[in-house]
């Protein structure tokens, strides 16, 4: 079990960033090399400066708030959970004075915003599962969600999870510790694995490489095209 | 399907793959939010209609070859390799969309539906298989570029039948009513193959003192509606190479939605390309015409190449506030109009469509029942035919007519 742990914990995290960088780099490649052809037109009326609309349009989603606005908040939630999320394991790296202008404990919303993530992706599975959506989903729809779906629940609530086993270690601070360690290229899961939670830690870590290995070769590579695709749209 | 017919619709497909048709394939997240966008999926609500779904049909066919999520683990964006019955999809799927990117409004990232469907009807063709109907009315208007000096008399005569009719309409000073091959001329006018697409615009143009000239060879491009972009630009040519000759200033491009946004997409050229509509609000606004207040209620049909693709949303308005007293809208917001369901090549392949056509598009047949209009009016050849084929259909009791022809009809010296 340790020798699992810890091929998960620390090779299995490298080969997954490798695997994303290299493959989002190779994807954006193919698409600069790309022969260019007349672009057809946009879509009017068209306003300007073109970009700033675009940029609002990928951030803000209005054509979804128009249309349906029960997904929008939902997308809204996620992303905006997904990003706290981000800032919270920047904040295990190291001390970022600007994320701590109002002052808080490490994780932010102790599971809280992990929880809201969690309960919009049980709302975009069930939405899958409902025509029309069914219909247009293919299994990597169902697939990545049920990624992000363990990745979140098992790393989201290691806090509740610790109180719930009564355990005092593995706090923050062995987390730091190991993140740190991954960082210097010197890999350290001692500290992480031997709490009565660490299957908590080594699962959220386990499908996080997943998801981040599937990143550049599935449709998440939207993150990184909605800019362009829209700013086409707006000529 | 054979080997060799495989391998050649795999190489067409890749020849379509520029960086933005590789955006499209590879943006979607399948949230379906474009599906009520689409006129047929709201007016028969199957999942073949949606706008995602018609995408996807050419999307895993793309996974297949030209990804690697399609080349290791094909299950997981059900990757497709090109078979018959694919082919069969594909059809459906193009056939289906009239390409009037109303999704596009929809959609988060702007996926462009039309350009995808690109790929299926080029695929299409590659393989034989596209409607026999448009690519025979390619053809004739590519041969007719090529044997236009055989085919000028008979136009010509044809011409000088329609000229008494402008005559009524307006009285000009010049010498001929309906001038062609005017070398100096302003503006060539490229019409339809019918008098009605020439009679009211010579009148109007006649009214407002043009210098122009009418072209040889019709607007429409058929070459467009079948997805053929060698006769897309072999009939737009011939239209380039007589504006040329005859060193227009402008190409001014009929009521024809397709024809207007092909020609615009012209890059380089050394004339202005405007489309009718555009023409007529000019004239109005320079005092150039004239126009008397027609009785009765109207309201206005947005074709989607000329407005939500064109950006032409306030000419229209403008002559219609000197030409009516009692204009409606017809959708809240011209943006999102619903297509009349006859474009991409449906209301070109006739009857063969009808019934798809009338099925389609019963939410556009609603919208003109629910403007209360007497008179429907609208911009273009295709939308006008589709309207009036709704408007029999649905017993709508409404009249349909051309934005120019009301224009004539409303001269005043």
């Amino acid at each position: 079990m340790a020798t699992l742990y810890y091929l998960i914990l620390a090779p299995m995290v490298y080969l997954a960033v490798a695997v994303s960088v290299l493959g989002t780099l190779w994807r954006i490649a193919r698409l600069l090399r790309a022969p260019a052809a007349p672009p057809p037109p946009p879509i009017y009326p068209s306003r300007k400066p073109s970009w700033l609309f675009a940029l609002g349009d990928a951030l803000l989603l209005p054509s979804v708030f128009k249309h349906n606005a029960p997904l929008w908040a939902a997308l809204g939630l996620f992303h905006l959970g997904l990003a706290a999320l981000f800032l919270g394991h920047l904040e295990l790296v190291a001390d970022f004075k600007a994320l701590q202008l109002i002052p808080h404990s490490i994780f932010l919303g102790k599971g809280l915003i992990g929880l809201t993530v969690l309960v919009c992706l049980m709302y975009f599975l069930c939405r899958r599962m409902v025509s029309p959506t069914k219909e247009l989903s293919v299994p990597e729809d169902y697939l990545l969600l049920v990624l992000l779906l363990f990745t979140v629940l098992f790393g989201a609530q290691m806090d509740w999870a610790r109180t719930w086993f009564g355990y005092s270690s593995m706090g923050v601070d062995e987390y730091r510790g190991y993140l740190s360690s991954l960082i210097r290229l010197k890999p350290s899961v001692e500290g992480v694995t031997s709490a009565g939670h660490s299957f908590m830690l080594v699962a959220h870590v386990f499908f996080a490489n997943l998801l981040i290995m599937a990143f550049p070769f599935t449709k998440l590579m939207h993150a990184i095209f909605t800019f362009a695709m829209n700013k086409f749209r707006r000529g | 399907m054979e080997a060799q017919l495989h391998d050649s619709l795999v190489t067409l497909f890749e020849s379509k793959l520029s960086t933005q048709m590789l955006l499209n394939l590879e943006t979607c997240s399948r949230c379906g939010i474009c599906t009520p966008a689409c006129h047929a999926y709201a007016s028969m609500p199957l999942a073949k209609y949606a706008p995602a779904y018609r995408a996807e049909v050419v999307r895993r066919i793309y996974k297949r070859y030209f990804t690697k999520q399609g080349r290791f683990m094909p299950v997981l964006g059900e990757a497709k390799d090109i078979t018959d019955a694919a082919l069969v999809e594909l059809k459906e799927a193009a056939y289906s969309c009239t390409g009037c990117r109303r999704c596009m409004v929809y959609c988060p990232f702007g996926i462009d539906t039309q350009q995808i469907m690109s790929i299926a009807k080029l695929l299409l063709i590659g393989a034989q298989a596209e409607p026999e109907t448009l690519s025979m009315l390619a053809d004739m208007s590519v041969s007719k570029g090529e044997n236009i000096d055989a085919l000028k008399e008979g136009f010509l005569s044809g011409i000088k039948r329609l000229e008494d009719q402008v005559v009524e309409k307006w009285r000009s000073q010049g010498e001929h009513p309906i001038p062609t091959d005017v070398v100096g001329a302003d503006v060539l006018y490229v019409a339809l193959a019918g008098a009605h697409s020439i009679i009211p615009a010579a009148a109007v143009f006649n009214a407002a003192g043009e210098k122009w000239s009418l072209s040889f060879f019709e607007a429409v491009n058929f070459g467009a509606f079948v997805g053929d972009p060698t006769k897309t630009r072999l009939i737009l040519d011939r239209i380039v190479n007589e504006a040329k000759r005859l060193k227009v200033k402008e190409v001014c491009i009929c009521e024809c939605g397709t024809a207007v946004r092909v020609a615009k997409q012209l890059k380089d050229a050394p004339f202005a390309v405007v489309g009718l509509t555009e023409m007529h609000a000019r004239y109005l606004r320079q005092g150039r015409i004239k126009l008397r207040k027609l009785p009765g209620s109207y309201t206005y049909h947005d074709p989607c190449q000329i407005a939500r693709n064109g950006g032409v949303y306030d000419e229209p308005r403008y002559i219609l506030r000197h030409l009516v007293e009692d204009f409606r809208e017809m959708s809240p917001d011209p943006k999102y109009n619903w297509c009349c369901g006859g474009g991409g090549g449906l209301v070109a392949m006739g009857e063969e469509t009808l019934e798809f056509r009338m099925q389609s598009a019963k939410v556009k047949a609603e919208q003109m029942r629910g403007s209360k209009a007497e008179v429907v009016v609208t911009a273009c050849e295709n939308c006008h035919t589709q309207l009036s084929d709704l408007n029999r259909h649905y017993a709508l009791g409404q009249r349909v007519v051309f934005l120019s022809s009301l224009v004539a009809d409303a001269l005043i010296p």
